[in-house]
């Protein structure tokens, strides 16, 4: 899986493609905790060209979320497809992290 | 070489001839060259010289009580002992007794429960709890999947009525499934959980889970034993960055009544015996996210013929929808024979060649009502029962 960020204004956004397995975990995580030490503590994971996730990428999620948080920040994900909806919803997650259809508006609001 | 598989030797010791015989057609059906005995000290000698792997062993002997054969055998032989008594009553009491036994049956048995219970046995390995031997030579996978393995529950669940089975197979960097299962003065508790993470890490975590659900086995609330144990679990889960999925569940066996909590894992599926299955919704998020979480417990009626299954995201995984996972789940719970049948039918759901985590499933089945035949001496006429 390909990781990527971009600094922006208000936010940086983290761009993942392929799977999000346990082979590319820690790598979302390391990639989270660069931008975060940057001093980019409101992450955006844009999913949209993540096709899977299993337990181990929403674990990654999840660290990463509290990773954000403890720095002052927040973590939201965008762009989110079937098959990440349906683990986030099966496993109740999708009422702490929450979806927006597009980076822009994760952190539109505040 | 003249054969690749060297055959497996039985012991029957049971003075009753006709029993005998039938525990011998039993055993040979499923490949078992079996010695017969009609008392304890005969089939002491018949384990010694044959080197057998298995004996069923009737608890009243003319000569020799069984427990007291169980202990002779254990002296030389770690061949699976299945003891066989008349009285149900009497299991309760044995299963609290260190007698040596790896499994008891009450008469009258059924056939095929036997033939069941003995090929579970066998698919177990042997003291999986005990360290490698050679820890020079096994990496820190190796281990890992020692200490899984030794997480699954070593004694069978023996309810009226209830078929439960489960089963496990594991990845090759080990993943942080597990179920255990004990029963209780009115029926069972179950547990299912898929730790996050791979290898020593995951299988330690979900170490820790089974022994703190086990501990709160004696809180009288559902809710209550799980919030204190979810509690106990964050503050250890928070530290490793890792959380839990869950299904803990109480069935009160003569009822039915099966009360259960969910946290994050979503995969269980009430399969009804008329209409259709229907998933189980996770009450909330998985255990270690979040501090001061509560998870609301739900209720479930199993009726007989009903069945519960709970698999492992393994299995999701393998499938392209929610809809097409259901789908199949309900099939493979529908397939007939018994828990363990079905149990494989659900493991094959996640080919083992792509799945790339651990795949696991639990069935707890409540029989249709039969007329079951009670006796008193374990007669051959009733000792069938299908």
């Amino acid at each position: 899986m390909q990781f990527s960020y971009e600094v922006r204004d208000t936010y940086a956004e983290v761009k993942g493609v392929g799977r999000l397995n346990m082979v590319a975990a820690p790598k979302l995580r390391e990639v989270v905790a660069e931008v975060v030490a940057g001093g980019s503590s409101r992450v955006v994971v844009n999913l949209a060209e993540t096709d899977f996730m299993d337990s181990s990428g929403l674990g990654a999620l999840i660290g990463c979320l509290k990773a954000a948080r403890q720095a002052g920040g927040d973590l939201r994900i965008s762009g989110v497809q079937p098959q990440v909806k349906m683990v986030l919803e099966l496993t109740n997650m999708d009422r702490v992290l929450t979806a927006y259809s597009s980076a822009e508006e994760a952190f539109g609001n505040d | 070489m003249v054969s690749t598989v060297s055959p497996r030797h039985a012991v029957v010791v049971e003075d009753d001839a006709d029993i005998r015989g039938l525990l011998v057609l039993i055993l040979e059906q499923l490949d078992f060259v079996v010695t017969e005995a009609p008392d304890g000290l005969s089939g002491v000698e018949a384990v010694r010289n044959t080197n057998a792997e298995l004996v069923t062993l009737d608890i009243n002997l003319p000569d020799i009580d069984g427990m007291e054969v169980c202990r002779r055998m254990r002296e030389f032989s770690d061949a699976y002992i299945m003891m066989l008594t008349a009285r149900a009553d009497e299991i309760d009491r044995l299963n609290g007794l260190d007698t040596g036994a790896d499994d008891y049956i009450n008469k009258p048995f059924s056939p095929k429960e036997l033939q069941a219970r003995i090929r579970a046995l066998f698919r177990r390995a042997r003291t999986p709890a005990a360290p490698a031997e050679d820890t020079r030579q096994t990496d820190e996978l190796a281990r890992a999947a020692v200490v899984q393995k030794s997480l699954l529950p070593q004694e069978t669940v023996r309810l009226n009525d209830y078929d439960v089975a489960g089963a496990f197979r594991p990845s090759r960097s080990v993943g942080g499934d597990f179920y255990d299962w004990y029963q209780t003065s009115d029926g069972m508790h179950l547990t299912f959980a898929d730790a996050m993470g791979k290898g020593m890490g995951a299988a330690l975590i979900a170490a820790t889970v089974r022994a703190v659900m086990r501990s709160v086995a004696d809180t009288p609330a559902i809710a209550d034993a799980f919030e204190s144990a979810s509690a106990t679990l964050t503050a250890d889960l928070d530290q490793s960055g890792s959380f839990v999925t869950m299904f803990h569940g109480r069935l009160d066996s003569a009822s039915g009544k099966l009360s259960y909590i969910d946290a994050g894992h979503g995969l269980g599926l009430h399969v009804p015996v008329e209409g259709a299955a229907r998933r189980l919704v996770s009450a909330g998020p998985p255990v270690g996210i979040m501090d001061g979480q509560q998870w609301p417990a739900a209720e479930l009626q199993l009726e007989p013929g009903d069945s519960l299954v709970i698999v492992s995201d393994g299995v999701l995984d393998a499938h392209d929808s929610l809809e097409e996972f259901v789908r199949n789940v309900e099939k493979a719970a529908r397939s007939g024979g018994t828990s363990d049948d079905v149990c494989a039918a659900l493991l094959e759901l996640a080919p083992a060649d792509t799945a790339e985590d651990d795949v696991t499933a639990v069935v707890v089945h409540r029989r249709r009502e039969i007329g079951r035949l009670e006796s008193n001496d374990g007669g051959v006429a009733q000792t069938i029962r299908y």
